[in-house]
Parts: structure tokens; C-alpha cells; sequence
């Protein structure tokens, strides 16, 4: 999926921040906040009408460069698309090795699913989000070669990953 | 003819140095007032609890406990609950309809109650509500109430959002903001007690569940995410002990009179193990039991939204309870256990949220700003495509004020007309979504199939209220709504229901015109005033100096008070800058068909526009 979010000609920027992959969620939260002090439309409430609407356009791009900026992943795919490089809604990766384990493990999950194993669920789940964390661990060191090549396999493996724990929180919600 | 975005709801408070505003929670149960008071919030009123009842006894209404005194002699005139009824259609109430004393009416786009022989929204019905709190506050404050601050569920749609905002004009209050009720009541209490770190607000009321996470820090209180149910509270297990101890029945008056006896007990086991209320006897742990089902709904929400907010029960520094229903000991032990702390309710859980509300309309209306408030959309909002399913432009939980944009393409070849379908809810499927608007982008020119580029924005401001602005790149072509119309009332019915209230002064409409048209035309005069210093080579003298006098005439139109006047002057300058603009579009559409690039088209088309666009090219909406 691709998107255009309403202004984020330069997120980094609306937040003060330097663009670059590693950076402190506190930090960045941090900035979020200083930034929203300034230009929330609540301060702007009795100002003249043109104002307030700058300042709710200004506010509204602050908002978006914060959700773009505050995800690791979605923070590394806008630097990759500032690189030049977009990732296509239903691209593949060539490792076949991958795919097949990926589909292995999602046959598992229905499996699981239908017999109702929450426990297995459960494990299949936190399985997943380890196996994430230790990717979205490995982009930092990527950023620091500018191998963007393999930051875009990367995230693509990333894409497959959520899709799986989509599946396991429809698996959970079953059970709840 | 220039495209650039409009906000919508411009505020007309009047820059007076201490306007007369209020916080307003209207609730499901009960409605309160309140004012800030020499830097401190306070309720209005010797008895603060309006009860949210209405009765119509043919020429007039009663409002509150007045009201209640006819819910079992008249059970089909006495309106109670219908904040659960605003901005739904009678498809979406189906589970509870049954025990609803009164006879609804209407369809699945918009309720009615029939009361003797006239139908009433439930706009019209909160509307009345909302008139007596204002006019409890104008007598306590001794002069008109200037706006107010009316709290909705945080997880109320936009129709449900809309339909509020809408019963506020009709009590003739200027409605400043719209404001989520745990936001409300998380500000009333980290004011109060200087409360810093992470923070969950459980509000269970009469009809409404919700539950949010904040994070207090100095100056800022961010809502990190929200979830809830806006058709679950107390009222359920009013209805449930009714049906348990009295079975149903098609008798308004046994309904009324079993859920008035139901809903006694409740609150008799508040304080005590076994109540009995007019023969019949309740104990605690059938309470209990009939509570479970509803408790666990909450459970679920509550590990949903733990679970967005990235956060483990134990990351929490409190729990803070809100909503009358939160007073039983039933639903404290259930808190108690599902985040394993003791909550928190040393603020009153009925008079929290009015009391965060009055000061938030306080800041509004130009008082100290203590904290800024980050609040967020609860349910995504999105578009559908083909094959019914539903892409997202924005994710719920994105802070507002918000934005997105897309792209889209054509399906067929010589598509001429795009519809576009918007939805709100967490669903793949755009029939299991909120339906909120369709309108259709006329008028592309033929092409193949996936040539055409059709813009979508969606915008949200800080109401929560969503706008929704679509443009055909190629052409320029512009189609918005301001999405309202599928569930709540349209404009012209609030327009016409305005008009004929006679609470509502002719002047105050004046005003309202005014303000709207100056908006309109500061817009209109700073769109064309930067198409005219960028697009230099497409004006010729004539145009230039014909738009230069129709924009000072404007200007002058705008320094008046008259806002006939304003719209005709920006009528002529649309007529006067007529030629450019079509000068404008006619190169961004030869530039389709000469082969320029894409980005040179839209960058044409656009006018300047700062965005950037993407393809999206998986076969657009329906």
C-alpha cells in the first residue's frame, strides 16, 4: 500500500529531529510534544480565522510526520522512499527458503485456529513477535552501511511478518 | 474554481475579554453543567444531576427529574437513554429495541421517536436537554452562555459525533469543541492532583463504555489510544435484572415500571449485600452474575487497547474511574482484578468529565492553558474499493487534528463518474463498517483504464469531525463533502429546525452567516492572491486587473457586516478570474494529452500544491 500522507514533505524536519533511522522513541516523543505546545489548535482558538486554520493545517502535519516518525518500520520505509526507493503493494522477495517457512507456519496457525489451541496460538504469536524484533533490530545496522537494497528486502520480510500477527490477533480474538 | 482546503466548524466566539462559557457532559443517564470559577472548575446547580429525560405532554416538554416523575404513568412520551439512539438508524439499536418503552420510528439512516402524534429526532431530544443546562448556567451566571464544551464517548463515530455537534446548534449553544469524555475527565484529574505517568481511564456510564490511555507529562496529556463500546453501560444491566425478575413484556408501562424497580436495586447494592425494592429482591452476587457478560466486554475492550497503546497492565501508574455505573462495587472489584491496582475514584465519577469540559472550554475561550490535549480518531477511517473492501486512509488512534491523502484510478475504460464510499470502523469489509457518506467525482474525462489519477483527502480536526475533499488530477475536477448526511440529520433539516426554534435569535443567525462567509472569502482572497504569484504567465492585463479590483472589493465587503455582500463580492471575483482559472486547467489537461510526465500534470494541476503524490494504482472504488 502505498500512501501520500497530507504533508510530509519533510517529517523529520516538522519535529526537529535529524533524518535518520536511529532514533530514541523518548526523543522523539519528546519533540512531538515541545512542537504540539506550540502549534495545537487550542492555542490558536480566539486568533483571527486565518490563523487558525494555518495553525490547524500546521497542527495536522505535525500529527502525521509523529505517526509516520514514531513506528520503527514505517520510519524506515519513509526514509527509503526519500531515498527514492518505494515499496509496490504486492512485492515479493525472492527467497524461497522464507516464503516456504512463512507459509508452513501460517498452516500451522490455521491449524491451530480451528482446533482452538490458544496455548499454541499464543506461542506461534510471541514466536513472531521476537523473530520481528530481531529484524526491525537489524535495520539500524543496515541504515549505518546505506545498504538500501537489503533495507528494502528487509522490509518487505517485515510486511509478510505483520500480516502473520494480523492473523494471530484474529486467532486471539476468537478465543476471547 | 481554486482548490485548496476549507475548514470547516469556524468558531464565532466573540473576542470579548471573559466570555460566558461551560462545559456540558450529556450523558446517557444523567446531564451536568459547569463553569470555571476564579481558576477552578465547579458544577452549576443546587442539584447538579439533570436527568437526561424528556417528556412531551402535547403543547411543552419537561426536562429532568420533572420528566422522570411521568417515565411510568407515560411511558411513550417519556424520552430517557436516547444518547443511545443519536446518529444511528433503527438497524443498529435492534438488540436493545425491545426494551424501549417508547415507539421508535424512522429507518436505517436515521432514528425517530413517536411521540402522540408527532415524530422527534434524538437530536431534537438532546437538544432539549442541552436547553435546560444552558438556561441552569445563564441564570447562575446571571447572562447568555457564549459557547460550550459538550463531551461525547471518545468512542462515538462521526455520525454519532456529528449528530451531538448538531443538537448543541439546535439548543442555540456555539458549540467550541467536541471533546472525548475519559480526555475530560483525565484533565479534571491531572489538574486536581498534579497526576503525572500513564494513566487508563475505565468509563462505563448508562450507555457508553470506554476506555483510554493517557500520558500525563508536564504541559502535554497525549491519549495514546482509545476503545470502547458506544451501545454498552449501565442501562444493560438495568435491563438485564428487569428481564431476570420480570420476564419481557409489551406493556410499555410493566417495562417502565420493571426497569425504573430494576435499576433501584442496582443502586441499593451499592451500599448494601441484599436489596429489596417493591417486593422484588436482588442480592449481590446475582448482581454479579447478570453483570458478567457486560464485564467481560469490557475486559476485552480494555486488553485491546492495552494492547495498541504497546503497553502491559503493569506499565500503568493508575486506573481512574469515571461514569455513574463505576459507584457499584460489582464493576470496582472486576477493575480491581483486571489490572491488578486498586482505581482510582476520589473525584466524583459522575461530575468528572463536566468538570474537564469547563475547563477546556475555559482555555478555549481564551483562559490559562495548562496542558495541551492530544486526543485521537477511535475507528479508522477509510474508502471502499472494489470488491467491497475497505482501504484505510487513517488508522485509529492517530492523534488529531489529522490528514491523509491517496490516489486512485479508474476500473474501467471511459469511466466518466467515481464513486466514492466513505466508511469508518476496524472491518476488512465495507458492509460491516460504518456506512458515514457516498458521493460521486463527475465528469473525468473518457480515458482507459488506470489512466485517470483521483485524489482522495481526508481530513479530521481536532472534534474528531471528518472532511472529505476529492479531486480528478487530469482535469482538476473537485468534489467534498463534509461527511454527514447518511446517519444523522442533513443540513437543511437542522437548518430548517433552526429556524423555527425560537430560542434561536434572528441576530445570532447573523452573526453566524457572517463569520462563515468571512471565512469563506479570506480563503477565496489568499487562494487566488497565491495562484496569481505563481501562475503569472497564464494572466493577462485585462484579468489581472479586472481580479485585482473584484479582490479589493472583497476586501472592503469583508471589513462590513453584511454577509450577502461578502458572497456576491466573491461571487464576481470568481467571475473575473473565470478566464484564468480555465486558463489553469486547460494546461494541466493538455499536458495529459501532449505525454508529459505524470508529476508535471499534477504539479499543473494541483496549483502549486505542495503535495506529493503516489500512484495507487490497484483499480480504484466502486
Amino acid at each position: 500500500m502505498e500512501r501520500a500522507s497530507s504533508s510530509n514533505s519533510d517529517a523529520f524536519g516538522l519535529l526537529g529531529l535529524p533524518a535518520q533511522f536511529d532514533l530514541e522513541s523518548s526523543a522523539i516523543e519528546q519533540a512531538f510534544f515541545d512542537r504540539s505546545k506550540e502549534l495545537h489548535p487550542d492555542r490558536f482558538a480566539s486568533a483571527p480565522a486565518a490563523e487558525r486554520v494555518a495553525a490547524l493545517s500546521k497542527s495536522r502535519a505535525l500529527n502525521d510526520a509523529y505517526q509516520i516518525l514514531k513506528k520503527p518500520v514505517a520510519r524506515a520505509e519513509y526514509l527509503l522512499a526519500q531515498a527514492g526507493i518505494k515499496i509496490g503493494e504486492n512485492e515479493r522477495i525472492a527467497d524461497t527458503a522464507f516464503l516456504m517457512r512463512v507459509l508452513e507456519l501460517r498452516e500451522e496457525l490455521a491449524e491451530a485456529r480451528v482446533a482452538k489451541e490458544t496455548a499454541l496460538i499464543e506461542r506461534l504469536c510471541n514466536d513472531m513477535k521476537a523473530r520481528r524484533k530481531d529484524v526491525v533490530e537489524s535495520l539500524s545496522a543496515l541504515f549505518d552501511r546505506k545498504d538500501l537494497g537489503a533495507i528494502k528486502d528487509q522490509l518487505i520480510v517485515l510486511r509478510y511478518l505483520d500480516r502473520y500477527l494480523e492473523e494471530c490477533d484474529a486467532a486471539l480474538d476468537d478465543e476471547d | 474554481m481554486l482548490l485548496q482546503i476549507s475548514e470547516p466548524g469556524q468558531s464565532t466566539i466573540k473576542e470579548a475579554c471573559k466570555p460566558r462559557v461551560v462545559g456540558i457532559d450529556l450523558g446517557t443517564t444523567n446531564s451536568l453543567v459547569a463553569h470555571v470559577e476564579d481558576a477552578a472548575p465547579v458544577v452549576l446547580g443546587e442539584d447538579p444531576m439533570v436527568p437526561s429525560v424528556v417528556y412531551y405532554d402535547g403543547d411543552g416538554v419537561q426536562v429532568g427529574r420533572a420528566a422522570q416523575g411521568h417515565a411510568v404513568s407515560s411511558p411513550r412520551e417519556t424520552l430517557s437513554s436516547v444518547k443511545r439512539l443519536i446518529g444511528r438508524g433503527l438497524k443498529d439499536v435492534a438488540s436493545v429495541r425491545s426494551m424501549i418503552p417508547y415507539e421508535l420510528v424512522g429507518d436505517d439512516r436515521a432514528i425517530r421517536i413517536k411521540v402522540g402524534s408527532k415524530e422527534v429526532s434524538p437530536v431534537e431530544v438532546s437538544a432539549e436537554i442541552l436547553k435546560e443546562l444552558k438556561s441552569r448556567a445563564e441564570k447562575q451566571l446571571g447572562g447568555p452562555i457564549e459557547g460550550a464544551v459538550i463531551t461525547v464517548p471518545a468512542y462515538f463515530d462521526d455520525a454519532q459525533r456529528q449528530a451531538t455537534r448538531d443538537a448543541g446548534r439546535l439548543a442555540g449553544l456555539e458549540v467550541m469543541r467536541l471533546m472525548a469524555e475519559p480526555t475530560a475527565a483525565a484533565v479534571a484529574y491531572g489538574l486536581d492532583r498534579g497526576s503525572k505517568g500513564t494513566y487508563a481511564v475505565f468509563d462505563l456510564g448508562g450507555g457508553t463504555f470506554d476506555i483510554s490511555i493517557l500520558k500525563l507529562v508536564d504541559g502535554v496529556f497525549e491519549v495514546k489510544a482509545t476503545g470502547g463500546d458506544s451501545a454498552l453501560g449501565g442501562d444493560d444491566l438495568d435491563r438485564a435484572i428487569a428481564a431476570k425478575l420480570f420476564g419481557s413484556s409489551s406493556d410499555p408501562q410493566a417495562i417502565a415500571q420493571a426497569i425504573v424497580t430494576a435499576r433501584a436495586l442496582k443502586e441499593a447494592l451499592t451500599a448494601v449485600p441484599v436489596a429489596t425494592v417493591e417486593g422484588a429482591t436482588l442480592n449481590r452476587d446475582d448482581l454479579r452474575a447478570l453483570a458478567q457478560p457486560l464485564l467481560d466486554k469490557t475486559g476485552k475492550a480494555c486488553r485491546r487497547v492495552l494492547k495498541d497503546a504497546e503497553l502491559e497492565k503493569t506499565d500503568l501508574d493508575g486506573v481512574i474511574l469515571v461514569g455513574g455505573s463505576t459507584r457499584s462495587p460489582v464493576v470496582r472489584d472486576y477493575v480491581r482484578e483486571l489490572f491488578g491496582k486498586e482505581p482510582l475514584c476520589d473525584l466524583d465519577p459522575d461530575q468528572v468529565v463536566a468538570l474537564g469540559a469547563a475547563v477546556q472550554a475555559d482555555v478555549l475561550a481564551g483562559g490559562e492553558q495548562k496542558v495541551v490535549l492530544l486526543d485521537v480518531v477511535p475507528l479508522s477511517l477509510g474508502v471502499e474499493m472494489m470488491g467491497g473492501v475497505v482501504e484505510k486512509l487513517i488508522h485509529r488512534n492517530t492523534t488529531i487534528p489529522c490528514g491523509a491523502t491517496e490516489t486512485f484510478t479508474t476500473y474501467a475504460d471511459n469511466q466518466t463518474g467515481f464513486d466514492i464510499h466513505v466508511l469508518q470502523g476496524e472491518r476488512e469489509t465495507a458492509d460491516a463498517c460504518r456506512s458515514l457518506a457516498r458521493f460521486q467525482l463527475k465528469g473525468i474525462p473518457p480515458m482507459i483504464a488506470g489512466m485517470a489519477r483521483i485524489e482522495i483527502t481526508y481530513l479530521v480536526d481536532a472534534d474528531g469531525l471528518l472532511k472529505v475533499n476529492a479531486k480528478e488530477l487530469t482535469t482538476g475536477n473537485e468534489a467534498h463533502v463534509e461527511v454527514k448526511p447518511s446517519y444523522g440529520l442533513t443540513d437543511e433539516e437542522v437548518e430548517r429546525m433552526l429556524m423555527e426554534s425560537f430560542e434561536y435569535a434572528e441576530e445570532d443567525l447573523a452573526k453566524r452567516n457572517l463569520a462563515t462567509e468571512r471565512v469563506e472569502a479570506e480563503r477565496i482572497l489568499s487562494a487566488t492572491r497565491q495562484a496569481f504569484a505563481t501562475d503569472t504567465e497564464l494572466l493577462t492585463a485585462d484579468v489581472r486587473a479586472a481580479g485585482e479590483t473584484a479582490m479589493d472589493a472583497l476586501a472592503k465587503a469583508m471589513a462590513g457586516d453584511d454577509h450577502l455582500a461578502i458572497r456576491h463580492a466573491v461571487e464576481a471575483l470568481d467571475l473575473a478570474t473565470k478566464p484564468f482559472a480555465q486558463a489553469r486547467m486547460n494546461r494541466a489537461v493538455e499536458a495529459g494529452f501532449l505525454g508529459k510526465t505524470v508529476e508535471e500534470v499534477e504539479a499543473a494541476a494541483a496549483h502549486g500544491d505542495a503535495h506529493k503524490h503516489e500512484a495507487h494504482a490497484t483499480g480504484g472504488p466502486r
